[in-house]
């Protein structure tokens, strides 16, 4: 059995490679915290499923306060305790009524029979049944990350770009760069990508569309507004989807979606369901929102007589509200920003925080 | 129980209990009801529930959550296994619901005010309108977690409830500032959000609240404030209004007024569409003005 000590030190061990980007991509870290809470799981002493679900939790604040900017941890661990607590309302041999605690409604308010559930009981084969559970989460990932062709999302290309459409983006995306290679293997139509200064991720992304025979432009992020108007679609990717349904999305994505919206032109986001959390934006100067990086691309160091008179700000990410995004592309089908809260609510509980 | 009485019961607990809603306390009368209740058939009993819901309706209380909680009081004590040996039996399982259901709404106020906690920030400057209980509670929560904010709460004619919460909010030790009702646009620039009540929510996820939330919310919008809905699930009602003329004239009036000339009385209540809202924070979890049709849709289909 695991110690409190060796189990702190696995977790540790888990943030600092994150942090160090020893594991990166998302789906890289999507399979991680599944490992790690696999391991949690399996080699922690506990009892009924209240015991488990409160180490998960404990761990849990603990990965949310380290690494406040993976909505991909923060997911699958919210995964994985409503997994724990379905299993457990399974097992049950005197099974309340299926869903009970699982999702709250004024439905279940007026239905309830019974208080609701401690987990308190002791469920033989939990341990089994929760693993089991788990591995199908992984397959689903795997379905999903492993293969981009297969990816559902991928395969949904062709519904949404067009004949001779012209097709906004910003920055450097693999999913939406997939999209537009599925479609463009079937359809011809033009890409303009605005380069997301400073990091300029969109030129990388334009010399591979470019390879594979997309007609490519890229652009200034200046220029996005003056281009828009002959824009039919906007498709981006995003880091996070926010419990409203508002983005946190590299920096710019703010000013395109407004654009956008000028000019009526629709906005597609595309976003696998791993990247939805049930945190929302609740002031604008929250802390753990945003990330602020080395400013060497806005101002270069060589430019040093500068530097100690003006300040220099990096940010990674902006907030883009939910009634500036048209559609949400997930791997199970399309959404409407407005519809966000039930996939929330089907996806995780909402009070395991 | 006679309607006098059910009349009297109800509003003995709405003048002795400051602390308790109009729908709460309608809640707790058809429990009192069922308890006396005299009927043999469940056809009866449904039937005398329904009267004494109307017989609070006739008071000059505000209806709207009176007419949603009697509502799901009734569904909530009906919809159950009541195959019972006899009628007596089943009515007290109906009582034991109504008992838990009660407890159950007990604790909504508790919960939206940890939700809304999250929102006020330190530094945050507050527009409320009206007196609002759930409101109040989630600033003395959010005050008691030494949250430094400033509120602005309007007078909110005719009745003036909003010195109350004024007073309330300064019992409290929270800085707040009365305005007028007609200041509304002034402060909106100052401030960094809008929190209302609601007296009653209705199906398109819009809001029924103190006459001015309206004007609050199109002045929010307009300047890009949020505007943040805090009630109680149970104050979800069955009703679709389209515009201020749609909403029924007992939710708009005092019942003594009913029978004179409407066009010339002020209307206590008014209708927020669903796109002025950003938020609703019920005890169900924070929901978007679209959840609030599923809820309903699932509960009454």
């Amino acid at each position: 059995m695991l110690e409190k000590k060796d189990c702190c030190e696995s977790v540790s061990k888990f943030i600092q490679d994150i942090k160090q980007k020893k594991i990166s991509g998302s789906y890289n870290i999507a399979i991680s915290t599944v490992e790690l809470l696999k391991k949690l799981i399996i080699q922690t002493e506990w009892k009924t499923a209240e015991e488990l679900l409160k180490i998960i939790q404990d761990e849990s604040k603990h990965l949310h306060q380290n690494l406040p900017l993976y909505p991909t941890v923060e997911s699958m661990v919210g995964r994985i305790l409503k997994i724990i607590r379905e299993e457990y309302i399974n097992g049950r041999e005197d099974r309340p009524d299926a869903d009970a605690g699982v999702i709250q409604s004024l439905q279940r308010l007026m239905l309830a029979e019974s208080p609701a559930e401690d987990y308190k009981s002791i469920v033989p084969e939990l341990q089994e049944a929760i693993l089991e559970h788990i591995t199908e989460l992984e397959t689903e990932l795997e379905n999903s990350m492993f293969d981009f062709s297969a990816d559902n999302i991928v395969q949904q290309a062709c519904e949404h770009i067009h004949s001779n459409e012209i097709i906004l983006t910003i920055g450097k995306s693999s999913l939406v760069e997939a999209f537009l290679k599925a479609a463009a293997a079937e359809r011809k139509f033009e890409v303009i990508v605005a380069e997301c200064a400073p990091f300029c991720l969109g030129h990388e992304m334009a010399v591979r569309l470019a390879r594979s025979k997309i007609e490519t432009t890229v652009i200034a992020d200046s220029s996005v507004f003056a281009l828009m108007s002959r824009v039919n679609k906007v498709i981006i990717g995003t880091h996070t989807i926010m419990a409203n349904g508002g983005l946190r999305a590299v920096c710019g994505s703010h000013s395109v979606a407004l654009a956008a919206k000028h000019f009526s032109v629709p906005v597609y986001v595309l976003a696998p369901m791993y990247k939805l959390i049930t945190t929302y934006l609740c002031s604008y100067d929250q802390d753990a929102f945003n990330c602020f990086v080395s400013p060497e691309g806005v101002l270069h160091y060589s430019d040093g007589a500068i530097l100690s008179k003006v300040h220099v700000y990096n940010p990674v990410f902006d907030y883009v509200p939910p009634e500036l995004v048209t559609l949400f592309i997930s791997n199970n089908g399309g959404h409407a920003p407005s519809y966000v809260y039930r996939l929330n609510s089907e996806l995780y509980r909402l009070d395991d925080k | 129980m006679e309607k006098q009485d059910i009349v009297n019961y109800f509003s003995n607990i709405l003048e002795k209990e400051k602390d308790v809603s109009a729908g709460m306390a309608a809640i707790r009368t058809l429990l009192e009801v069922l308890k006396h209740d005299k009927s043999e058939t469940v056809q009866e009993l449904d039937s005398n529930l329904r009267a004494a819901g109307d017989a609070m309706r006739n008071t000059d209380y505000p209806t709207t959550a009176v007419v949603s909680g009697c509502e799901l009081f009734s569904r909530f004590v009906t919809l159950t296994n009541l195959d019972t040996a006899s009628f007596g039996e089943c009515k007290t399982i109906m009582l034991q619901r109504g008992e838990f259901f009660l407890k159950k709404l007990g604790l909504s106020r508790g919960k939206i005010a940890k939700l809304a906690n999250n929102f006020i920030v330190d530094g945050s400057r507050i527009l409320t309108h009206s007196k609002s209980r759930v409101v109040l509670q989630a600033m003395q929560e959010a005050a008691n977690a030494n949250k430094r904010f400033e509120v602005f709460v309007t007078t909110s004619s005719p009745d003036s409830s909003g010195v109350e919460m004024y007073h309330e909010l300064e019992k409290a030790s929270i800085p707040c500032t009365l305005i007028l009702d007609s200041a509304i646009g002034y402060v909106m620039e100052q401030v960094d959000m809008v929190m209302v009540g609601a007296e009653g929510v209705v199906e398109s996820g819009g809001i029924i609240n103190k006459v001015g939330s309206f004007t609050m919310a199109v002045c929010a919008k307009e300047m890009k404030k949020p505007f943040y809905v805090l009630t109680e699930s149970f104050k979800f009602v069955r009703t679709f209004p389209l515009n201020q003329r749609d909403i029924r004239n007992d939710f708009k009036y005092p019942a003594s007024k009913l029978l004179s000339d409407l066009s010339k009385e002020h209307p206590l209540v008014d209708y927020t569409p669903p796109a002025y809202i950003t938020l609703l924070f019920t005890d169900l979890g924070i929901l978007t003005p679209s959840a609030v049709s599923d809820e309903l849709i699932k509960l009454y289909l």
